[in-house]
This record gives structure tokens, sequence and C-alpha cells, in this order.
């Protein structure tokens, strides 16, 4: 027990001392982590918040009415108001701006008059998504205006009720489950170039005829690697925090999610390393597989891709579950059909099995 | 690197500790992804002897190395290795063994000190800083110690090779190519290296394609040839039985004449025109003073030497 324990705690310094001497490699996987994280921030900017320019002609007092409805157009818009039309739709034609909106001279007075006003309305339709957006939300915010207004003929009022008494915003909500899909590039990478070098350099044959069970310095490295990923992703974790301004509901849950996350990807990594025993062909896996796991995770729930098919499978992927818990954990969300507690328990569950996995095809490699 | 040695041990003394077979091989066969590797090897390694494996590459070297040290199993017949049958896995077992593989199997980010320590954590090295210094002061690699071993060249990176697999005192030491790719000065420390291993009765296996290697090194050689053992002797044995070799220095036309007048010649066997002459093998029991009269006939001679045969005479006169 006592020279196992030696072995390991060896492989544990070796593993720390290559890492130490590897900072480009480690600052490259977590620039790469960084950049998922704008990556999927991506997802959300495209449908809210659109640049758009309001170009108000008018001196009465509902023209300002009528701002104040587009404003609080539930995310719809970013207005910066402009004085010159024909600049504005400049800015759009550049692609600075995605529209430009025009409250005409005269508004006021006609609309107290009970006369029809045409609003215009210029889209830089290049994204029919963002389009799309703001065909939708100047018709909302114009309805919410005529029911401020108790004009008659508007009689659709919205009495909305939400699932939670907070609005998430979605890319905070995407940046929670990018968390899931960082810790699985970190984690899974390191571990599979430290168990790939192995094979590589012929030092698994040294392994393989020392007075201790291979794995267990095996081991000993994967540890090192994972407390590794583990500083990297704190630092990921510092920049969702500070740069997106999340502030997680329950942050033990959040932080004992991701530890279990490092230590399942860490053995995947540490598995498929031991099948592919090439360090490039499995860090390009490890990549290669990082996307399509989170996109069919439940990241984006309640949208699900593809019908419930892929859903279903999703079921044996650990982001899963690691998204479900993350959602719980920073904004009280429940993404997932089962409860938080299976949740948790489906996790330690893959913790398990991905250990017994990396053990399985470790030793099988190592045979 | 510099090391001195003092051997004077009796040969009786020698004789004695060698009595004891630490390796033995009962008509093994190795079978690898449906090819046949080793075929019917017999072979008994005695206690404080070098024993030389000698062969081509591809001639099933490493794959007996490969059975020693239990990496593979034998597909017939039985191998005993320090008293256990193989393949055997017991930690005792493994301790007792130092292995060099051909590659060296370094870990090329950490310093030399941090490739021992690691070995020093698996093979519970008591007193591990000490051991390491020491082990490092005996192979010359004292001022490498922090030197991390990918800028290491080819030699150094060979001796780290060794320094790990002497670090926990094994008495059985294996070494597949122990001068692939260092220096002559190099080379003449680890042979010499070597010969100290076997002054502290360890026993030592050299797998090697350099002929001059196993002659300088190896108490005897088994001389392999695509799977199967060709012969087991001592290395003078072998040489003498291949016969030696003339290397004549002359022009191209006298080289000519040469080749065509000596195919009359019992005592010689082979004759290759080479850039600077002619090489001309002796069979076994030539006079050497004979040929060079004959050859003398047919035209001037710069200049001549004697010399040992290569491997691919010794396969030669073994009728491969």
């Amino acid at each position: 027990m006592r020279k196992n324990l030696r072995a390991l705690l060896g492989g544990m310094n070796a593993e720390l001392s290559r890492l130490r001497r590897s900072r480009l490699l480690i600052a490259l996987v977590l620039v790469q982590s960084v950049t998922f994280l704008f990556l999927v921030t991506l997802f959300g900017m495209t449908g809210a918040y659109a640049p758009t320019a309001l170009v108000n002609n008018d001196n009465g007092p509902l023209s300002q009415v009528l701002i104040n409805s587009l404003e609080k157009d539930h995310h719809s818009f970013n207005l910066i108001f402009m004085n010159n039309e024909t600049a504005a739709r400049e800015l759009v034609a550049k692609g600075d701006l995605v529209a430009m909106i025009v409250i005409p001279q005269g508004f006021s007075e006609n609309i107290s008059e009970g006369k029809t006003v045409p609003i215009t309305v210029f889209i830089d339709n290049i994204n029919s998504d963002l389009t799309a957006d703001i065909q939708r939300a100047v018709p909302s915010a114009v309805m919410s205006f005529g029911d401020g207004l108790k004009f008659e003929g508007v009689n659709v009022g919205v009495d909305e009720t939400d699932t939670y008494a907070h609005d998430t915003s979605f890319i905070n909500y995407m940046i929670a489950s990018a968390l899931v899909l960082d810790a699985l590039i970190i984690s899974g990478t390191l571990s599979a170039f430290s168990v790939a070098e192995e094979f590589e350099s012929k030092t698994a044959k040294i392994l393989a005829i020392s007075p201790v069970p291979p794995l267990i310095p095996l081991i000993g490295r994967v540890m090192a690697t994972a407390l590794v990923s583990a500083g990297a992703l704190a630092i990921t974790v510092f920049v969702a925090l500070v740069g997106y301004g999340i502030s997680p509901v329950q942050p033990l849950e959040m932080v004992l999610t991701l530890l279990f996350c490092i230590a399942i990807f860490s053995c995947i990594g540490a598995g498929l390393a031991a099948v592919m025993k090439k360090t490039l062909p499995v860090a390009l896996f490890v990549l290669g597989i990082a996307l399509p796991l989170f996109l069919f995770s439940g990241s984006y729930e309640p949208q699900r891709f593809d019908g419930s098919l892929i859903w279903g499978a999703a079921h044996f992927s650990p982001e899963y579950y690691a998204v479900g818990l993350m959602e719980h954990a920073v904004f009280n969300l429940k993404v997932t059909p089962e409860p938080v507690g299976l949740l948790a328990l489906a996790l330690v569950g893959w913790g398990i099995g991905a250990l017994v996995l990396a053990w399985f095809f470790s030793r099988r490699g190592f045979l | 690197m510099s090391i001195e040695i003092t051997v004077a041990e009796s040969t009786d003394n020698m004789k004695e500790r060698m009595k004891d077979n630490v390796i033995q091989f009962q008509d093994v066969d190795c079978r690898i992804s449906g090819k046949d590797i080793l075929k019917g090897i017999t072979l008994n390694v005695r206690r404080g002897e070098i024993m030389g494996l000698l062969g081509k590459n591809g001639a099933g070297k490493t794959t007996l190395l490969s059975l020693i040290s239990g990496l593979r199993s034998q597909t017939l017949g039985e191998v005993t290795v320090l008293g256990e049958r193989m393949p055997a896995h017991s930690t005792e077992f493994r301790r007792r063994m130092g292995f060099v593989l051909q590659e060296n199997a370094l870990y090329e980010e950490l310093t030399v000190f941090e490739n021992l320590k690691f070995s020093a954590s698996l093979y519970d090295v008591q007193d591990s800083r000490k051991k390491i210094l020491e082990v490092l002061e005996i192979l010359g690699l004292s001022d490498r110690r922090d030197q991390v071993v990918s800028t290491l060249s080819g030699g150094l990176k060979r001796r780290t090779a060794i320094a790990r697999a002497l670090l926990h005192d094994p008495e059985l030491f294996i070494i597949d190519e122990p001068t692939l790719g260092v220096d002559a000065d190099t080379r003449h420390a680890l042979w010499a290296y070597l010969r100290l291993l076997r002054s502290k009765s360890k026993t030592v296996i050299v797998a090697t394609n350099y002929l001059d290697e196993a002659l300088a090194l190896c108490d005897r050689v088994a001389v392999l040839g695509e799977g199967v053992m060709l012969a087991i002797a001592e290395p003078r044995e072998l040489v003498k039985r291949t016969g030696s070799c003339i290397d004549i220095e002359c022009n191209e036309q006298t080289a000519k004449k040469i080749a065509s007048g000596v195919q009359n010649l019992w005592q010689v066997t082979r004759a290759d025109i080479t850039l600077s002459g002619i090489s001309l093998f002796l069979a076994k029991g030539a006079n050497p003073d004979e040929v060079l009269r004959e050859f003398t006939k047919y035209g001037s001679i710069e200049g001549f030497c004697f010399r040992a045969p290569d491997l691919s005479e010794v396969f030669k006169s073994l009728g491969r």
C-alpha cells in the first residue's frame, strides 16, 4: 500500500513538473476554453438587443410613449437615438446597426386625431433571424403603446405568467452550461495528452515492467492534470463571473458540479488516450466531440434540436446531467424533467463509470 | 565521461559464480500477429556473465528480451528468469531486474534528476536522493542533473536511460542496443561500466548488431537469425570459426586482378572490391601469409590490415 502510494505521488509529481514546463500548452487550452465561452455567447447575441437607430422627427408627447414601449420590449432593441435619417441608413448599410426606426413628423398630432400613421422600419435582413426578431418586436411595441393609451380598437392584452419569478439573460444562461463544455475541453485534453504521451514516448513500457501496477503512477499523472485543470477552469469561471456578471445562486453546488465534471472528463480523456495512443488524434477527438455533446445535452432548453430522439440519447452523456445541475446552481432553473437530486446521482454514477472505463482501457493499453 | 575501474578477480571465482543459470529458455516459440518471431529457442544465461544477443535488425533480439522482461509471453516452451517461470509479474521479481529499452523511453520534458526520481518512486528506492546522485556520478551525469532531457544529446540520453535502470541496483540488467546513437568515447565508457557490473556479480544481457561490441564486451554470444538460434559461443570462438579478413589498399586495376586471381584459392571465401581497394575474407584455418604472398603478384599494394569479420561474415559462416 505504502509503495503504491509512493508510486502514485511520484507520478503526480512528475506530471506537475512536466506541466510546469508546458505552460504554452496550458495557456492554449485555457485560451481555447475562454474562446468557447465567447463562441456560445454568439448564439445568444443574434436574438437579443439588436442595435437599432431611432430617428424621432416628432416633437409631440406621444412619440416618447412609443419610444418607451420599444425600450421595454423584451430584450429586443438596443436603441441608439439619431437625428439624421441618412446617417442612420448608412450605418445600417455598413453593418454597424441592424435596423432603423423612424417616427415621422406630426406623429403625436395624427395619432391624437385617430389617424393611422406609418412607422418606417429599415432592416438589414442579411440575417433572417434578426429580421424576424425585429418584425415581431415592432408590432408588439406598437400594440403595447396603443394599449397603454387606451385606444379604441386595441382590446388585446397579455396576461403573462412565468415559470420563474426572474428572467435569465440568454447569454448568461448559455455561459453557465458552457462551463461544463470548458471542463471537458480543459481536463479531457490535458489528461489525454498525458496518457497518450506515455505510449508515444514508449515510457508505457517502463511502467509496464515496473514493480507497481502501471495504472498507479498513471492515476497519479491524471490526478495532476485534473488539479491543473481545476486551476485553469477557475480562471474561466472568473471570466464568466466578472466578464458576464453571473452570480451563482448556489456557489457550492456549482463548484462541486464542475469538480465532478473535471474528474469525469479527465477519466474519459485518459481512457480515449489509452485506446488511441497518439496525442494529436486524441486531442482533435476531444475537441471534435465537445461541441456536439454540448449542443445535444439540453444546453438550449427548452429548445430541443431534432426532437426527442437526440434529447433521449443525450441522457447517455454526462454533460446532460452536468448542464442541468449548473443551470440549477447558477440560476435556480430546472431545465430537465429529472429532479436535481437525480441529476447529482447520475453525475456521481458517471464519475464511477468513467473511472471504470478509464481503468479498463488503460489496462488494455498496457497489456 | 571518465570511469576508472579496477577489476581484479580470479578466473576460478568467475567460473564459480557463473555456475547457476539466471535465465533459461527451453524450446521457446513466440508468435506475434500470426508471424513466428522466435522458433525453438533454447538458451541458458549464467549468473555474473555478460551475454550478448547478436543478430541483424528483425532477427528477434528485442522480442527475446521482451520475453525475459515479461513484456510479452511465449507461445510455446518454457522461460525461467531469476528462478521464476515466465510470465512472472510479482513485485519482487520486477524489482530484481533493470531494463534499458532500445528507445530510451525517457520523459523528455523532465530533467535528468526528475526522471530518476520518478523511477525511484516506482521501485521504492530508499534514500533515493543520495542513490540518484551516486548513479549520476558514476555515469558522468552529475553536471547534467537539472538539464531537461529533450535538450540532451543522444549519448547523454542513453546514459540517463542506463542510470534509471541501475537506480534500484538490479541483479539482472538487460540492455537493448547499448551504444545506439552514442559517440566513440561514450561507447567505451558504457562498455567499461557494464564490465563493472559483471565484476559485482550482476548478470548483463546485451542485444546488439555490432560484432565488435560483442567481442569487446561479452563472455558469450547467442547469434539469432530470423528468429532461430544459430549459435551460442564465446565471441573469439565465433570469430575463429568465421575466419579473418584482410583489407588491401590498392588501385582499382590491381583490385580487379586480385579478385579474379583469388578465385582459385581455397583460403579466400569472398572478395569485395571497395573504394580503397579490396577486402578478402579468409577461410577458417587459412594462413594469411600465404594469401598475402599470392596477391602481391598482381600489382603494387599501398597497404593492408587484418581485422575481425563483420556480422554478415559471421552469418555466412553459420550458413545464413
